[in-house]
């Protein structure tokens, strides 16, 4: 199963209005009909210990019928909190949860990735006819940029 | 046949082997309320249209009403007179809607003192139409327009205009379908529907649904998209009822352990395409004569199978996975073409002992909610499915839980099975011969209540299934395959 001609023009114009450049995998991950949309370059926080990374989600073959998954990813796993959260007191990312075989079959390689999840589209259910992987991207960064700890 | 009537040729063409027209039920009722009540004076008006498309038949969908503003239309009990206004208010509306929209121009022929009025095309009407749609189609190419006149005994007659290579061409329409909770079909005198030689045959359920049920099942065409657990039974089941043309789609090949759930396969069809056991075992029992089925060792769900659908009176939706459920939901609002859609899901605890199982029929067609409105389809299931063996991963990964890992393969049995596809051969004999006063939602029947439950769900507002009705071709359908 490849990605449809609708999905890859979706990432292309994903890359054009994020302004990130994003690639989808040739292929599903393996067991599943969901295909990997990340890119290289996303700028993280600045209380993270690297400035910048890998940056993805997973799409449903069926996209736009489907929309992506509640969840996004980063890389490199090793990426911790500069110093420790005054919640917790820990340099974890406690929000996000280290993963094996997630982006299976993308161009990424069989690597683990961390994954944050949240319930982004509850509010507005995903419309098929209306929403775009922009939209999507704006939600996930939108979370993502909030505090460690919601005080 | 081309007629020459004061110089002009009305050109006979062919856009396709069968001519439909079709419309929801609530558009057909205000056309035919608005334009009877004015008898004994003539009337008519312009509707717009769309396309449908299928492989041998092609169907123009009636849409907007676009009514005469007084003074647009002088009617007498043998004439009408359309004013140059309401002609150029019709074409600009049309130019809006899109290239592919046409128009159609209804009219009556009303009860007089001389008698009923007759749906047949006077020479005044074709004199007049010769003249009329050369230029409602001019520049549209896309578009198909068509003429219907009304008779006063509910009798219909049409036909379609279209334009090729610069001209004017005409197709006599064969049928008129009437959508809404039930399916009408009327016969046009272009009718090619025959009568079955045998009436004996069919009796017992003639006495149920008479002699126009009978007709109507013996050229039904009914499409089957899954031809296993719940498709092999109720290509079964229409097969034995009468039904005269069936078209079905399976890309499975029958494996042994198909057998226990799955009519039809012998052991000597252990190996081949589902499909074609499932055209033997209803060439077998077929009581509709002639009979016809064509079949496709493919999903119905591929772009060509969704246009071979367009083809269909009716559709059963077998199919074991949500993904295509997708289009065929589509389908069915948007082409007019009601659907029946059913499936049986069982569930184990946590001690995998079974604690529910749930079989169901849901009806999808113009003023019944739809798969969306019902959510047996949303993103957020069609996500779980497109996961498989990672279900619900972003539930559990957060939280350190692993991988819930599955086969995908679910347990199915027949008698499960079985009382789903009565269900919906019960709510396609109300929708295809209407047996009761009205269709019912999605009907669900679950254990451990021992309970039968018609869902109270209602249509959601802003869905679909109410802003596409009747859009057809102009309404995007993606294909899906499971490959």
């Amino acid at each position: 199963m490849e990605p449809s001609s609708e999905l890859q023009d979706a990432v292309r114009e994903l890359s054009e209005l994020s302004g990130h450049l994003f690639c989808i995998s040739p292929r599903p991950v393996t067991g599943t009909s969901l295909f990997v949309v990340h890119t290289e370059d996303q700028s993280f926080r600045p209380e993270y210990t690297m400035q910048s990374g890998v940056f993805g989600f997973r799409v449903p073959f069926n996209f736009p019928d489907a929309g992506p998954e509640d969840s996004f990813f980063i890389r490199p796993v090793e990426i911790k909190l500069r110093s420790p959260d005054p919640v917790r007191g820990s340099i974890e990312l406690h929000r996000a949860a280290k993963v094996d075989g997630f982006v299976a079959e993308s161009a990424l390689g069989n690597v683990p990735v961390l994954i944050f999840s949240w319930h982004l589209w509850n509010k507005i259910p995903w419309n098929r006819r209306k929403h775009k992987l922009l939209d999507h991207y704006t939600h996930c960064i939108r979370r993502f940029e909030l505090p460690e700890h919601d005080s | 046949m081309n007629h020459q009537i004061d110089g002009i040729a009305q050109i006979a063409g062919r856009l396709n082997d069968e001519m439909h027209l079709a419309a929801d039920r609530r558009i057909w009722q205000q056309i035919n309320e608005g334009l009877l009540a004015q008898a004994p004076n003539e009337a008519c008006v312009f509707v717009l249209t769309r396309p449908s498309r299928g492989v041998i038949r092609t169907t123009v969908i009636l849409g907007e009403i676009l009514w005469p503003m007084p003074g647009e239309v002088k009617a007498t009990p043998r004439r009408l007179d359309i004013s140059a206004e309401y002609i150029s208010r019709v074409l600009d509306s049309a130019t809006d809607a899109g290239p592919s929209v046409g128009i159609c121009l209804v009219h009556t022929h009303p009860r007089s003192e001389s008698g009923e009025g007759v749906a047949e095309f006077s020479p005044r009407d074709d004199w007049y139409e010769q003249r009329l749609f050369p230029t409602l189609i001019v520049g549209r190419q896309n578009s198909i327009a068509a003429s219907i006149v009304l008779g006063s005994s509910g009798d219909v007659n049409a036909r379609a205009w279209w334009q090729s290579n610069g001209g004017v061409l005409t197709q006599n329409v064969h049928a008129v379908r009437i959508v809404g909770p039930e399916l009408t079909i009327i016969e046009t005198p272009s009718s090619c529907w025959t009568d079955h030689p045998d009436p004996l045959v069919m009796d017992r359920s003639t006495r149920l649904w008479g002699k126009e049920g009978r007709r109507r099942l013996q050229n039904l065409r009914a499409g089957f998209v899954g031809c296993g657990g719940t498709g092999s039974i109720s290509i079964f089941a229409v097969a034995t009822m009468g039904v005269g043309k069936i078209l079905a789609w399976d890309k499975d090949i029958a494996a042994a352990q198909n057998r226990h759930r799955t009519a039809g396969i012998t052991k000597d069809y252990v190996g081949k395409p589902k499909v074609v056991a499932l055209k033997a075992l209803a060439e077998s029992v077929a009581t509709a004569e002639p009979f016809e089925m064509k079949c496709w060792q493919d999903w119905g769900t591929t772009t060509e199978g969704l246009n071979r659908l367009k083809d269909c009176d009716i559709i059963f939706c077998c199919v074991d996975k949500l993904a295509p459920r997708v289009p065929l939901n589509d389908l069915a609002y948007a082409h007019l073409i009601p659907t029946f859609d059913m499936s049986s899901w069982i569930h184990f605890d946590g001690n995998k002992q079974v604690d529910a199982l749930m079989t169901h029929a849901h009806v999808w067609s113009p003023g019944i909610p739809c798969a969306w409105c019902r959510e047996t389809l949303s993103s957020r299931i069609l996500i779980q499915e497109a996961q498989g063996n990672q279900r619900n991963i972003e539930d559990r990964a957060p939280y350190g839980m692993p991988i819930n890992e599955t086969d995908g393969v679910e347990p199915s049995v027949l008698p499960l099975n079985m009382l789903g596809v009565s269900l919906a051969l019960m709510q396609f004999m109300q929708v295809a011969l209407k047996i009761a006063d009205r269709t019912p939602r999605d009907l669900k029947f679950f254990l451990p209540n021992w309970e039968l439950d018609e869902s109270d769900r209602t249509t959601r507002p802003d869905c679909e299934c109410i802003s596409s009705i009747g859009a057809g071709d102009t309404f995007i359908i993606r294909p899906v395959t499971m490959d």
